[in-house]
C-alpha cells in the first residue's frame, strides 16, 4: 500500500523544484513590490545608521506625505551638521558650516521611471531573488528578501522589510564574497504622526549663497561608451552646473546607466587651461566608487553603486567621436 | 649554484631553499648570469617567441604601480615575518612567470601569459581619495538611483555624509 502512494507521490515530486521556484519568485517580487508601495505612502520618522567599513554614521529621517505629495528631510546626527529635504520637485541640500544651500530640480526626473512597479519583476534578469530569514529589527518583525547578483558586475543586497507595513528597516549591500559593502539600519522607527512642520529645513537660509544646478535632459554629443557594460541602459542624458565655488558652476554633462536596481552616473566636464591636472584612480566610500580619468581634454568623472571593476569598465568605454 | 637554478626553474626547491635562491639571484652575479642564460637557452630550445623590447622594465612598472590594497594590514602585529613572506611570494611569482612564459607542451601565444597574471579584465586601479567635488557628484547621482524607490532618502546619506563633505 505504502510504496503504492509512493509511486503516485513520486512523479509530482519531479515536477515540485520548478513549480515552488516559480510560486516562490511570485511571493519575492510581491515582497519588492511591498517595500516600493510602503516607500511611497507611508509617513514615518525614524533614527538610522549608515555604516561602512568600520565607520558608522546615524541619520534622522522623516517623511510625510498628503494629497499634494511627499516631503522628505534627511539630517546627519554626527559630524558636520547637513540637511537634505526633497520635495516632489526639488532636492535642497543645507551646508550651515558653509552657508550654502544646493538646489536639485527634479523636472528632469518626470520622464524617468526611477523603479517603477512594473519593472521589479525584470530585476529578475541580473539577479536571483528569494526571501531569506525573518528577524526582529528596531522592534519591527521583518522579512528579509535577497538579492544575489547573476554576475559580477554589480552588488547583492539583502533588505529587511516589517512584515506588517513594507516599510524597509535594513539594507545591506554585499560584495561577491558576501562580505557587506555598507548597511542602512534603522534603530527607531515611528509610523504615522507627522506633521509637516516637522519636514521644514531647519535653516532659513536667507543669504545664504545658492547653488542651483539647473539640470535639464540634453544629449552630449559625441559621448558615449565604446562598450555598454552588461545589463545596464542609459537611462537619462543631462547637464547641469556644479560646485559654484564662487561664480556660475562649472557646466557638466551626465549620462545615467542603470540595470533597474544599481546606477552609474558618467560625469563629463570640459578641462580648463592652467587647472589642475585630473587626479587618474579609483576612490570608494562604501558601495560607492568613483573612477576619475582624462578624455579629450574633458574630466570624466563616473559614480556609481556598483563594484570598482564595473565603475571602472564603463570609465574606461567613455570615448569622445567627433560628430559627423 | 647553476645546479641549484636549475632546480628552481624546475620548481623544485623547498621554500627555505627558494627563498634563498632568490635573494643570491637579486645579487646580480652569477647566480643571476645563469638564470638569464639557462632561460635564454630554454626559450631557443623550445621555439618561444621573444618578448617584446623592454618587457620587463613594463611589466616591473605594472608590478610597482599595483596598489597594496589587500589585507595584509590586518596582521600588523607581526610586521616581520612579512619580510620572509615576501620573499617566498616573489619566489612563487618567479616561479609562476616561469610556468607561465615557458612553455609546458605547446608553444602558447605570448599574450595570453601575460593574462593570466590579470585575473580581473580591467587594470587595477591606483586608489585615490574621494575627489572634493565628491558630494556634488553624489547629489547629482543619487536622485537618478532606482534604490531611492525602495529606500525612500536613506541614500542620500552619503551625500551629506561627513566623508564625502571634507573640502
Amino acid at each position: 500500500m505504502r510504496g503504492g502512494a509512493f509511486r503516485l507521490v513520486l512523479p509530482f515530486l519531479f515536477f515540485l523544484p520548478a513549480g515552488l521556484a516559480q510560486a516562490q519568485s511570485a511571493e519575492t517580487l510581491g515582497w519588492l513590490r511591498k517595500i516600493h508601495d510602503a516607500t511611497q505612502k507611508l509617513s514615518y520618522t525614524g533614527t538610522f545608521v549608515y555604516q561602512h567599513g568600520t565607520r558608522s554614521e546615524s541619520s534622522r529621517i522623516t517623511r510625510y506625505v498628503d494629497s499634494r505629495g511627499d516631503i522628505e528631510r534627511l539630517e546627519a546626527l554626527d559630524g558636520v551638521p547637513r540637511e537634505i529635504v526633497r520635495t516632489r520637485d526639488t532636492v535642497k541640500c543645507y551646508l550651515p558650516d558653509l552657508r550654502v544651500v544646493k538646489i536639485d530640480r527634479r523636472t528632469a526626473d518626470r520622464s524617468f521611471p526611477a523603479l517603477l512597479p512594473e519593472r521589479i519583476g525584470a530585476l529578475a534578469a541580473h539577479y536571483d531573488i528569494r526571501l531569506g530569514e525573518t528577524r526582529r529589527i528596531a522592534g519591527f518583525d521583518c522579512q528579509a528578501v535577497v538579492l544575489t547578483p547573476k554576475d559580477n558586475l554589480r552588488y547583492g543586497y539583502r533588505l529587511y522589510a516589517d512584515v506588517a507595513s513594507g516599510m524597509l528597516l535594513r539594507a545591506v549591500t554585499v560584495d561577491a564574497a558576501g562580505e557587506s559593502v555598507e548597511q542602512f539600519s534603522f534603530t527607531h522607527l515611528a509610523i504615522g504622526n507627522v506633521t509637516r512642520e516637522m519636514v521644514k529645513p531647519r535653516h532659513a537660509a536667507r543669504a545664504w549663497r545658492v547653488e542651483d544646478a539647473e539640470a535639464s535632459p540634453a544629449r552630449l554629443a559625441g559621448w558615449g561608451l565604446s562598450a555598454e557594460l552588461p545589463g545596464f541602459r542609459k537611462v537619462i542624458e543631462l547637464k547641469r552646473r556644479m560646485g559654484a565655488s564662487g561664480g556660475e558652476g562649472k557646466p557638466v554633462g551626465q549620462v545615467v546607466y542603470s540595470d533597474g536596481l544599481a546606477a552609474v552616473s558618467v560625469f563629463i566636464e570640459p578641462l580648463q587651461e592652467g587647472r589642475d591636472p585630473v587626479r587618474h584612480g579609483l576612490a570608494s566610500m562604501g558601495a560607492i566608487h568613483v573612477y576619475t580619468r582624462e578624455v579629450a581634454n574633458h574630466r570624466v568623472t563616473v559614480v556609481g553603486e556598483a563594484p570598482a571593476a564595473s565603475v571602472q569598465r564603463i570609465a574606461n568605454a567613455v570615448e569622445y567621436r567627433r560628430p559627423q | 649554484m647553476k645546479d641549484k637554478v636549475s632546480v628552481l626553474m624546475d620548481g623544485e626547491l623547498d621554500d627555505k631553499a627558494a627563498e634563498e635562491m632568490v635573494r643570491e639571484l637579486r645579487r646580480e652575479g652569477e647566480a643571476a648570469e645563469a638564470w638569464r642564460t639557462y632561460h635564454l637557452i630554454s626559450d631557443a630550445m623550445r621555439d618561444t617567441r621573444l618578448l617584446s623590447a623592454g618587457f620587463q622594465a613594463r611589466l616591473a612598472r605594472r608590478l610597482a604601480a599595483e596598489p597594496a590594497i589587500l589585507a595584509p594590514a590586518r596582521r600588523a602585529a607581526e610586521p616581520r615575518r612579512w619580510l620572509p613572506m615576501a620573499a617566498a611570494a616573489g619566489a612563487a611569482f618567479a616561479l609562476v612567470g616561469w610556468m607561465a612564459f615557458a612553455p609546458q607542451q605547446q608553444p602558447a601565444p605570448v599574450p595570453a601569459p601575460v593574462a593570466k597574471l590579470q585575473p580581473a579584465p580591467e587594470e587595477r586601479p591606483v586608489m585615490v581619495p574621494i575627489p572634493t567635488a565628491a558630494n556634488d557628484y553624489l547629489l547629482a547621482h543619487q536622485g537618478f538611483s532606482p534604490r531611492v524607490a525602495l529606500q525612500g532618502m536613506a541614500s542620500y546619506v552619503r551625500t551629506v555624509s561627513d566623508e564625502g563633505t571634507r573640502r
